[in-house]
């Protein structure tokens, strides 16, 4: 089987983020891959450990970006593609997507996974918009893979509880993480991990151009980035139970005024 | 120096930011209160390559340099100095001088299972009548032919109750102080060999710190590592690697003392406003990320340093010395940063601050490290 699994790195929710003048600093931020990505590659891990795999990350990103590849090849995928290109920086969804369809076009695959969102934009379009234009079939929200007699079973999270679905190969399938718990990387997974193939791809290796990208791009643009309030220090009711429902009953009308 | 890691370096501290999150954490507080040794988690610490940082992988270590192991050692300790104290010793104390001093088939047969964790390792060189002054050292190792007989006992040894290999350090020409020493690997399975666990500590209680017995103890003859009466130098190159580690613990445990006094000074409202708003809190905040930030940069440079193959041994003393006498400064302000309830193990605090306080104690007392320091800069 080949699976791949498209990534994205996102900055380190353990940092403080900076924001000025409506803009996102990224100097001094760590990059780390995208939490929903590594549910993909876990899973794709956990199906090649059973069935016999190989395990592909795509990853669109400048420089930071080979720090998120070489985490999922430290957890054990096998290779690696960086496509990088100074004209990619901070793409939207619908320019990934595109710059993606290009990657995919002749390559033999038979399925591709990706998070169902990304954590720091949380759009989670990328996925279905790139199944649209590969023209695969597509399921969201996975919570859980199979595969069976050249099926691949597909558990999604509903709204009302856990669908099972049948998907041909090949499909594109978007995980949730609540699929599993990804690995940690050893430290010689980590080590091993430099030595594992990862191919630099630009725009031109793609047959595309700055500009066509860049028409995508604009389709949506993001104007500028704010914090949200700081939340304010909530109240703690203190006392035994009649109190504290006493207290809060009256909170709830008197202050709140929700009940 | 680059004060930004590389790509190695970050992605170990993730590694070991997720192990300490997800598996240190929960358990620390019960550690503390059982002192009961974390056999499971050391088993996970190893499967993640936790036990031989710094060791080529040719013997089952990572193959990774001093600067990420002190990275390691800080995420742990940031929750726990128990776990990290046990982790230290197998690292730098154990399988330091084994890769330093060993042969290649001493390497191989006692090196690579510690490197990997499949071992334990324990460093015996206290006793009770030999601390700082270790030259003192009362145990002793007779040549009989074929082999050596190890007779006395140490104390204070982390690991011990739990630990399958032993460094001993034993006079073997008695009268000489330091130039009469030397160091054996033993193996704690030997007969005559028996381990007393030692109860009662202040902090760092799940640690396995035991008193060592030997009698009449047969060691091999191909077990002395390194030269005959040659043990004292062993002993202290090591505890200038092993410093590296316990500064770095240092500044973990007073990092995790200090997030949560940071978090509680938002939280707390006294005087209709969270503490944080008052400038006295504000002051012992700043002094506390400052100090913390101060140490790590002295003991990553003492750790790049000995990376560089240069001579380290007052940087590390100097790190050592600093980071663990801010660990005991800033774990002290968070409890007061906590008032009444950092009083209480309710909170965290008040184990940051017991775990800290053996790291001015432990591996070269404060006032060694002065002593190494003065002579560097004396030239004596
Ligand atoms: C929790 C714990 C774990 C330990 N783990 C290990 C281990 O794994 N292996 C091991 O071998 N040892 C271990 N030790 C022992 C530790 O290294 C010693 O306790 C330490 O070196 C101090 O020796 P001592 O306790 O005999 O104190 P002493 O040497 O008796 O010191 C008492 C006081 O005198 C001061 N002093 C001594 N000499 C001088 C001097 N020349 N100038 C000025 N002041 C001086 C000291 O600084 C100290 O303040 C451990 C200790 C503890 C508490």
């Amino acid at each position: 089987m080949k699976i791949y699994v498209c990534c994205k790195q996102v900055p380190d929710v353990a940092m403080t983020i900076q924001i000025k003048d409506g803009k996102f600093i990224s100097e001094g931020m760590n990059y780390v891959l995208n939490a929903y990505d590594a549910s993909c590659v876990e899973e794709a891990l956990v199906l090649k450990e059973k069935y016999g795999a190989e395990v592909t990350l795509v990853l669109i990103g400048d420089e930071a970006g080979k720090e998120a590849l070489r985490k999922g090849l430290a957890m054990g995928a096998d290779n690696a593609f960086h496509i990088s290109d100074p004209a990619l920086n901070n793409l939207g969804s619908q320019a990934a997507a595109k710059v993606l369809q290009a990657f995919f076009k002749g390559r033999d695959f038979d399925f591709i996974l990706t998070g169902k969102q990304a954590q720091d934009s949380d759009m989670g379009l990328a996925g279905g918009i790139l199944s649209g234009l590969l023209n695969l079939p597509y399921v969201t929200n996975a919570v859980g893979l199979d595969v069976q007699d050249k099926m691949i079973v597909v558990k999604r999270q509903g709204d009302e509880g856990v669908e099972v679905l049948h998907m041909p190969m090949p499909s594109l399938i978007t995980c949730s993480n609540d699929m599993n718990d990804p690995r940690i990387p050893s430290l010689k997974g980590i080590m091993a991990s430099k030595k594992k193939p990862m191919e630099q791809v630009s725009l031109t290796d793609l047959g595309l151009s700055a500009d066509e990208v860049l028409k995508e791009s604009q389709k949506s643009s993001l104007k500028s980035f704010g914090l949200p309030p700081a939340r304010k220090a909530g109240a703690k009711i203190e006392g035994d139970a009649q109190t504290l429902v006493a207290t809060l009953m009256e909170k709830l009308t008197k202050e709140a005024k929700v009940l | 120096m680059n004060v930004e890691f590389n790509q190695d370096q970050k992605l170990m501290q993730q590694s070991a930011r997720e192990f300490a999150e997800k598996f240190v954490k929960p358990v620390a507080k019960k550690l503390d209160d059982t002192q009961e040794f974390p056999v499971e988690l050391i088993q996970r610490a190893a499967e993640l390559g936790f036990m031989g940082v710094a060791i080529p992988e040719e013997y089952g270590g990572a193959g990774m340099d001093s600067l990420s192991y002190t990275i390691m050692m800080e995420e742990i300790a940031r929750y726990c100095g128990s776990t990290s104290v046990i982790l230290s010793v197998n690292n730098s104390l154990v399988c330091g001088p084994l890769l330093k001093y060993g042969t290649e088939e001493q390497k191989q047969k006692w090196l690579t299972p510690l490197a990997k964790g499949e071992k334990l390792g324990c460093y015996g060189l206290t006793e009770p009548n030999a601390g700082s002054d270790c030259a003192g050292t009362k145990t002793n190792a007779v040549d009989k032919g074929d082999h050596w007989l190890l007779n006395g006992a140490k104390i204070f040894i982390t690991n011990g109750s739990h630990a399958d290999t032993a460094l001993v350090f034993a006079n073997t020409d008695p009268g000489k102080g330091n130039k009469g020493i030397s160091c054996f690997i033993v193996d704690m399975k030997s007969p005559g060999f028996s381990v007393k666990p030692m109860h009662g500590k202040m902090g760092i209680r799940a640690s396995g710190l035991s008193e060592l017995v030997f009698e009449d103890v047969k060691v091999p003859k191909e077990n002395l590592l390194g030269e005959l009466h040659k043990g004292f130098k062993i002993a202290m190159t090591t505890l200038d690697g092993g410093r590296i580690g316990i500064a770095a613990q240092a500044i973990g445990l007073a990092r995790g003392a200090f997030e949560e006094a940071l978090q509680y000074s938002k939280e707390r409202v006294q005087f209709g406003q969270a503490i944080s708003n008052f400038q006295a809190i504000q002051f012992m905040l700043s002094d506390m990320g400052m100090k913390i930030d101060a140490a790590r940069l002295l003991t990553q440079k003492a750790a790049w340093m000995k990376d560089m193959g240069q001579n380290y041994n007052q940087q590390a003393s100097a790190a050592k010395l600093y980071a663990s006498e801010i660990a005991t400064w800033v774990t002290n302000r968070a409890i007061q940063i906590h008032g009444g309830y950092g009083y209480t193990n309710e909170y965290n605090v008040e184990r940051y601050f017991r775990d800290a306080r053996v790291c001015e104690i432990y591996e070269g007392t404060s006032e060694i490290q002065r002593l190494v320091v003065a002579a560097n800069l004396l030239g004596r």
